[in-house]
């Protein structure tokens, strides 16, 4: 139905907006510092990751703590964002966050 | 005060504290209270002691990637594993596995990012401190009002005021006002040499200091880009920043360029042209220990290829493809 389209639009702006900004960072300020992430994905990744899986607000919060844990003392490897049971949305190629395309808000 | 400013509170303190320390130091040296050069040596010393402070997790990261040695065979089984995939899923894996390997073996070469995000709040502490100094304000500790005031004040050759910046110098020309040449060929000449000591340490490195592997890897084109890109970042701040700042940063960059001089001396990179160079060098001294034995190792002949994994008669039906 095309209001909940609407609803999801105006849900998911805020981390769409904050999807916007990592990409931009990723894009303009990751490739200065090259390689230097002790983990997989890299912060920036994962930060992304968290706000496309749970919001602007705990995807925020879950970035923070990663980078508080990375540090050259850390044992670093794989360390993916924690995904929720039920995922109801899908993520675009750019990385925005829409509602699925069978309409389902 | 707003939230900046309680996070750069503490580093404030402490960059006012030293450059307050240094300035004791060199002004009782006989150096003048006010000169320009005092305050610039101040700086100087601010990141003499900043840069040492972070050695600690310079040296870390080399033995880590000394180390590394000890699990090439099994990176290359891992890099062999996806040679020529370049989809995006085979990558993720391949840096998946990579990952584990080192946090499994402890020889994770990278240092994360704090050693590069640590300096830039004690740049802008500086930025800020020096900002306001030049507001003739008191800082937030040991710079008194007194000392605020000479920081502020201080011109190098006397008519270069260290607070002031090309930019703010070109507004002034641009509105017909009296302005510092000076400070714009001061400025400039920063840039021109902050370039440069970008570009010796990168050559260094890439020249000398990197295995044929590294320089095949999809890190490396990276690292090439950042040459490119990091004048272009000096020159944009060369014209923003003061050139008290501006010292910080050119001081900085020296020490990184002579400091991977020294590495790339003493402890090069396993199988690049410097540990090759290094090895002569010893040799001919007649000092090559067995400990440099590691280094040998790697110029050994190259093993026949990776042996195939068996693969049942059914898979091998199911699998058309080329197989790598």
């Amino acid at each position: 139905m095309a209001v909940n389209r609407v609803i999801a639009t105006i849900v998911l702006f805020p981390r769409n907006m904050g999807v916007l900004l990592l990409r931009a960072y990723r894009a303009v300020i990751s490739p200065l510092y090259g390689d230097v992430c002790r983990y997989y994905p890299s912060c920036s990744a994962y930060t992304l990751g968290a706000v496309q899986e749970h919001g602007l607000v705990i995807g925020s919060a879950l970035g923070a703590r990663r980078l508080a844990r990375c540090h050259p003392w850390a044992e670093g490897g794989v360390d993916d964002v924690p995904l929720k049971r039920t995922r109801r949305y899908r993520v675009t190629s750019f990385g925005f966050v829409v509602a699925p395309s069978h309409g389902k808000g | 005060m707003d939230l900046l400013g309680i996070i750069l509170w503490p580093l404030k303190w402490a960059v006012e504290l030293l450059l307050v320390a240094f300035h004791w130091l060199f002004s009782n040296m006989g150096l003048g209270y006010n000169d320009g050069i005092t305050w610039v040596l101040s700086i100087v010393g601010l990141v003499i002691v900043v840069r040492a402070a972070l050695i600690p997790i310079f040296v870390r990261q080399i033995k880590s990637q000394r180390k590394m040695l000890e699990v090439a065979p099994q990176l290359k089984k891992i890099q062999d594993k996806y040679k020529g995939k370049k989809d995006q899923f085979s990558r993720e894996s391949m840096s998946r596995e990579t990952m584990e390997l080192y946090k499994r073996t402890g020889t994770n070469p990278l240092s994360s990012c704090l050693p590069l995000l640590l300096q830039m709040p004690i740049f802008f502490a500086l930025f800020s401190v020096l900002n306001d100094a030049q507001h003739l304000k008191a800082g937030v500790g040991p710079l008194d009002v007194d000392r605020a005031q000479s920081f502020g004040n201080a011109s190098l050759f006397g008519q270069a005021p260290l607070s002031e910046s090309f930019a703010s110098q070109w507004t002034l020309m641009m509105a017909g006002n009296p302005y510092s040449v000076a400070v714009m060929v001061i400025a400039a000449v920063m840039v021109v040499l902050m370039t440069a000591s970008q570009f010796i340490t990168q050559l260094q490195i890439v020249s000398k200091n990197m295995s044929p592997e590294t320089k095949a890897s999809p890190m490396f084109k990276q690292q090439r880009i950042m040459l490119y890109l990091l004048p272009l970042v000096f020159a944009f701040s060369g014209v923003a920043f003061p050139l008290g700042v501006m010292f910080y940063w050119l001081t900085s960059n020296i020490w990184t360029m002579v400091q991977q001089f020294i590495v790339i001396r003493n402890m090069p990179t396993p199988g690049s042209e410097a540990a090759k160079a290094r090895e002569e060098r010893l040799a001919r001294k007649g000092k090559l220990v067995a400990k440099d034995g590691d280094i040998i190792i790697v110029e050994e002949p190259k093993k026949p290829a990776q042996r195939q994994q068996p693969v049942g008669k059914n898979r091998s039906k199911k699998q058309p493809g080329p197989k790598k």
